[in-house]
């Protein structure tokens, strides 16, 4: 089993969805694949297809149009899997918290696993954030077993 | 049981048959002559065999030994006159001046042969060797299990035509006589008897088109009898140029001649094949198979796989050992391996599963002249080795296409979407049949794959090959996915269909499995005779069947070759995981397809998306026709005009 | 005869357990090479793996019951067809055999009603109809220099010096090498399965696989790789070290063409594949008629 747990933390691919943000997470979250801060060296990929992705990262706060859209997606990603929010917005839902159409933050929606805060977040966080939820993929992996064995 | 009573019963039951299923309208009466039928004509297949295998490989029966107390040889001038005559009204009646035209001019030319010399011929009138046999095999198997197909199928057509009486009866009965006159041509040794059943073909298949009786059906029928009265008149004139050039009519002794490059020989042989190119739908002549197309599915399943066209290649192929290696053989193997790539051009673009399975039958066909107008060793194994397997995988799958026909009221690829679910039995049969057209280990590729071995030395057939092969794994991957698609179902039901036609395609869809399983046993026991005995002495590339394919050159080194025994055992151990994976398949792991997240809530087909303005949308995707590269209208009357200038050259080389 | 069996099955038994160690190793190094020439340090050369065992650690997710066989039958003739290669069997045929394999995937992808799955599949099929007749001129052209479409007497002294087939086929090499991107779905050809999900195609072919479904097309994709790098030592066999290194040489080309070109229309590529492959292919096997 020590294999397929160091090979889950050692290869998080990655589904980044942006539900309402202002572009400024999403930047700073593809920013993280250039050269400079080049992700793929904890073989972090972007694989943008659900089925593929181990880890979903949300920028932005849920609102109702994009809350079916996000659970879709979640929901189409094979266990263990993971969900990143990243930025102000994806935590609580930040300044847009109040609006009539805004639900809050990802958490409202999704089980979150990892919150990354700032605004917008910066690439060092955001790939710690991912690094964090991927050391928790075995731990999650571990808990659905159980409970398929008492259910 | 003597030769004698086989060749009778093999050619005399099926008319009796005929005249049972005419007289008798019930479906009872009928159900039992066609089955007791078909039982009589695979006793009389394997008598054959037996006899055939220990009389030394060949069978000769002489018109003396028959006793007959009349003039055979002037009945069936009579019956020849008749015909024409027969035809020439058929024209007359549809207005057809260019049938009227046609028969005319072939029952002139035959008066005149018969008037100006007194004709010699031959004794020996009936000569059953290896490749008469397998021809027989074919027709006798096939053909019966067609016409068992037929009484299921029939009824269910009928059924949908709302006809007020019942016209089956005629319907079987020209099936019979079909198979009769097909069963007589493949072991006749006399010219113009084979003229004879030639044209009794001819008309079958005329007056089997024509069966719905609709404008398009006679308008379809009466083209492809033109167009195969064209090939009789060939036929005539080439009986009348092969008999001023050797003296006999006798096919055996015309097969004892090797060719040289003058004389008249060379222009009998390509009327010949003219003759053959138009029976078997070689371009430019396609138009009437793919017309042929509207008659009822069992019809389609006969033409194309066992009966008629076959019986062009079949002649062809008995003919290719004498001009082996000349000019007209290279012309007659350029010719075919253009039809080949030209019509798999064409079937990519074609969405109409019937006429993808026409345009297919008319490739392959033109694979199997290929190889015969190269008519090396090789190649024309693999010529027979192809007329084989394509007529057992073909006759499937025009059964399993007019089996979903009935169905789902289309023939349109794309309306087969989903089929796995509402038919698994025929789904399943059809892929495996259509994956035995196309791919390895199953026998049409291996003969692919022979022929491409044996046209290295010929660069424009060669690469005529290659691409049409390519053509080909296009147009067969389309149509498998398309039908193989299907969303998660915790439960399959399978679909109910008549015994007859279920029954038909599981025993179609054995021995495709069978024969490609064993296809070293098949060319062993039938292939390989045929070979030694009609290019005897040629020293040559050779092939060796002992556990699979293999190609011996005449050094005795093995350059090429094939065990297709273990990748069968991939599939089988694939088939044998299957039960396993459904197993582990289980709901809950059940998800929709990827739809950008915008699947709507209830649907887990993906079928529907949430468009804009919470609307609901249907996902539709097509498959690619490149109708644009590879468009019918566009292609046609560039290969014919290419096909029609080939066949010039060929008349052009031999004159 | 028996010591041939043993010998037979022994080299069957090494290829299926070496050629994925192999083929995923030089993935690992092709990534780590493209991450370098984008002046990026890459993931660790063992990542393919990791890949591969956390995709077989995953749930198993199913679109329809039959993606898992198609899967299947994808993984056994590409090692079917990496085994006769190894046996040096019929080349021709193993082209068959890896088409089988091709075709498999194509029906696996058709196979669920997913838009994404079934353009990537159309578009394998354009790619298949592409490359197919190129790979059939080079064993042509084989034949024509060797008189035998066996792979067996290319290997046969592959430690002796000698002429490499190279010698009589170089445009046939060419047009190989120009497929072979094709193949190994390199840019500018990567149109059936992109790169980089986030595409129009999301990824194409292999969208709805997921899992060990997609652990089980990873794996495949290895041995196409050992095979083909195995076709390209054919051309210089004699030593084989030389046939290697070489093939290793033109791997190394073919990643610096991904890095350096973006992805075409399929069209373009239909068009430039027959007209420059077969053109190529052609005009060399014409000569070799002729010589």
């Amino acid at each position: 089993m020590g294999l397929v747990k160091k090979s889950r933390i050692k290869s998080p691919w990655v589904l980044h969805y942006d539900c309402t943000s202002c572009n400024g997470c999403d930047i700073e979250t593809l920013a993280c694949l250039t050269p400079l801060y080049d992700v793929e060296r904890f073989g972090i990929i972007n694989v943008g297809n659900p089925k593929h992705a181990d880890i979903l990262v949300v920028t932005g706060s849920v609102n109702k149009r994009n809350e079916r859209v996000l659970r879709n997606l979640y929901n189409q990603m094979p266990e263990p899997k993971a969900v990143v929010a990243v930025g102000a917005c994806a935590c609580t839902g930040g300044i847009f918290k109040d609006c009539y159409n805004v639900l809050g933050g990802v958490d409202k929606v999704l089980p979150v696993d990892v919150y990354v805060p700032g605004c917008c977040a910066k690439p060092e966080a955001i790939i710690d954030g991912i690094m964090l939820a991927a050391s928790k993929l075995e731990e999650k992996a571990e808990a659905l077993k159980e409970a398929k064995a008492h259910a | 049981m003597d030769k004698y009573t086989l060749l009778a019963l093999a050619i005399f039951i099926p008319l009796l048959s005929a005249f049972l299923c005419y007289t008798f309208n019930k479906p009872w009466v009928r159900n039992t002559v066609v089955f007791v039928t078909a039982l009589i004509m695979f006793a009389v297949a394997g008598g054959f065999v037996y006899y055939l295998i220990h009389s030394g490989g060949k069978i000769e029966i002489s018109l003396e030994s028959l006793h007959l107390p009349f003039d055979v040889g002037f009945i069936f001038k009579l019956f020849d006159f008749l015909l024409l005559a027969y035809i020439a009204d058929i024209g007359m009646k549809h207005k057809k001046p260019l049938i009227v035209f046609l028969s005319v001019l072939q029952a002139v030319a035959l008066l005149v042969f018969e008037l100006v010399g007194s004709v010699k011929e031959p004794h020996v009138v009936f000569v059953i060797d290896y490749l008469s046999l397998i021809m027989l095999l074919l027709v006798s198997v096939i053909g019966p299990m067609i016409t068992i197909f037929a009484t299921g199928y029939m009824k269910e057509h009928e059924h949908h035509q709302h006809l007020e009486k019942s016209r089956q009866p005629r319907f079987f009965a020209i099936l019979f006589i079909f198979l009769s006159a097909m069963n007589a041509l493949v072991m006749t040794n006399n010219l113009s008897w084979m003229l004879f059943f030639w044209e009794v073909t001819t008309l079958c298949s005329f007056l089997l088109i024509s069966h719905d009786g609709n404008e398009k059906a006679v308008k379809n029928g009466l083209r492809a009898l033109w167009i195969n009265m064209l090939g009789g008149l060939a036929f005539v004139f080439a009986i009348i140029v092969i008999y001023n050039a050797l003296g006999t009519l006798s096919l055996e002794e015309l097969l004892r001649n090797r060719m040289v490059s003058a004389g008249l020989l060379p222009v009998g042989l390509g009327l010949l094949c003219f003759a053959g190119f138009t029976k078997s739908a070689q371009f430019p002549f396609q138009s009437w198979l793919l017309g042929a197309m509207v008659a009822p599915t069992p019809v389609s399943a006969l033409l194309h796989s066992s009966t008629m066209v076959k019986a062009g290649v079949y002649l062809i192929v008995r003919i290719a050992p004498v001009f082996s290696g000349t000019t007209l053989g290279t012309m007659v193997a350029v010719a075919g391996a253009f039809t080949f790539v030209g019509a798999s051009a064409i079937a990519i673009s074609q969405s109409n599963g019937k006429r993808v399975l026409a345009y297919s039958t008319i490739a392959n066909l033109g694979l199997i002249v290929c190889c015969a107008g190269i008519g090396s060793y090789v190649a024309l194994g693999a010529a027979v080795l192809l007329m084989i397997f394509h007529a057992i995988s073909k006759a499937l799958l025009f059964l399993c296409v007019g089996t979903i026909e009935l169905e789902i009221g289309s023939r349109d690829i794309e309306d087969m979407q989903g089929l796995f679910k509402k038919m698994p039995f025929t789904t399943v049969i059809a892929v495996i049949g259509m994956i035995s057209m196309l791919l390895p280990p199953f026998g049409v590729l291996l003969t692919k794959w022979l022929a491409l071995e044996a046209a290295v030395k010929l660069p424009l057939v060669l690469i005529c090959i290659i691409i049409g092969s390519a053509f080909t794994l296009v147009f067969w991957s389309k149509w498998i996915g398309i039908i193989l698609t299907l969303s998660f179902h915790a439960k399959y039901k399978m679909e109910k269909l008549p015994v007859a036609m279920s029954a038909t395609m599981a025993v179609l869809v054995l021995a495709v499995i069978f024969t490609g399983v064993d296809i070293s046993m098949i060319f062993n026991a039938v292939v390989a005779p045929f070979l030694t005995e009609s290019l005897k002495g040629l020293p040559e590339t050779v092939l060796n069947g002992t556990n699979g394919l293999w190609l011996v050159s005449e050094s005795g080194r093995m350059v090429g070759g094939f065990s297709s025994f273990y990748f069968f055992m991939i599939l089988f151990l694939l088939f044998l995981l299957y039960p396993y994976i459904f197993r582990s398949s289980k709901a809950e792991l059940w998800k929709p397809p990827y739809l950008c997240g915008a699947n709507t809530e209830e649907d887990f087909k993906g079928l529907e998306f949430n468009a804009p303005a919470d609307t609901v949308e249907h996902v539709i995707v097509h498959n690619y026709y490149f109708a644009g590269a590879f468009g019918e209208a566009n292609i046609t009357p560039w290969a014919n005009f290419i096909a029609g200038a080939i066949i010039m050259i060929m008349f052009g080389v031999v004159i | 005869m028996d010591i041939v069996i043993l010998k037979d099955i022994l080299t069957v038994a090494a290829t299926i357990i070496l050629a994925p160690i192999i083929g995923g190793l030089l993935t690992g190094i092709d990534r780590k090479i493209t991450a370098r020439m984008q002046s990026r340090s890459g993931p660790p050369i063992l990542q393919p793996f990791y890949d591969l065992i956390k995709l077989l650690g995953k749930e198993r997710l199913i679109v329809n019951q039959t993606q898992m066989m198609f899967a299947l039958g994808h993984l056994f003739f590409a090692v079917a067809a990496l085994a006769m290669f190894m046996l040096g069997q019929d080349l021709l045929m193993i082209l068959f055999i890896m088409a089988f394999s091709s075709i498999m995937l194509i029906m696996g992808a058709m196979s669920v009603r997913s838009p994404y799955s079934k353009i990537g599949a159309q578009r394998e099929i354009v790619q298949i109809m592409a490359y197919e007749p190129v790979l059939i001129l080079m064993v042509v052209g084989i034949f024509l220099s060797t008189g035998s479409f066996m792979i067996r007497p290319l290997f046969s002294d592959m430690f002796s010096f000698g002429k490499p087939l190279l010698y009589d086929l170089p445009l046939v090499f060419i047009a190989f090498i120009y497929v072979l991107t094709i193949k190994l779905r390199k840019s500018p050809f990567d149109f059936s399965t992109s790169h980089h999900g986030h595409q129009e195609l999301i990824k194409g072919i292999t969208t709805e696989f997921s899992g060990p479904q997609l652990a089980v097309i990873e794996l495949t994709h290895w041995y196409e790789l050992v095979l083909f790098l195995g076709l390209i030592t054919m051309f210089f066999a004699r030593p084989v070290w030389i046939g290697i290194g070489i093939a290793l040489i033109c791997y190394f080309c073919e990643i610096v063409i991904d890095n350096i070109s973006a992805r075409m229309t399929w069209k373009w590529m239909l068009q430039a594949t027959w007209i420059v492959g077969i053109g190529v292919a052609m005009t060399n096997i014409i000569w070799l008629y002729l010589k």
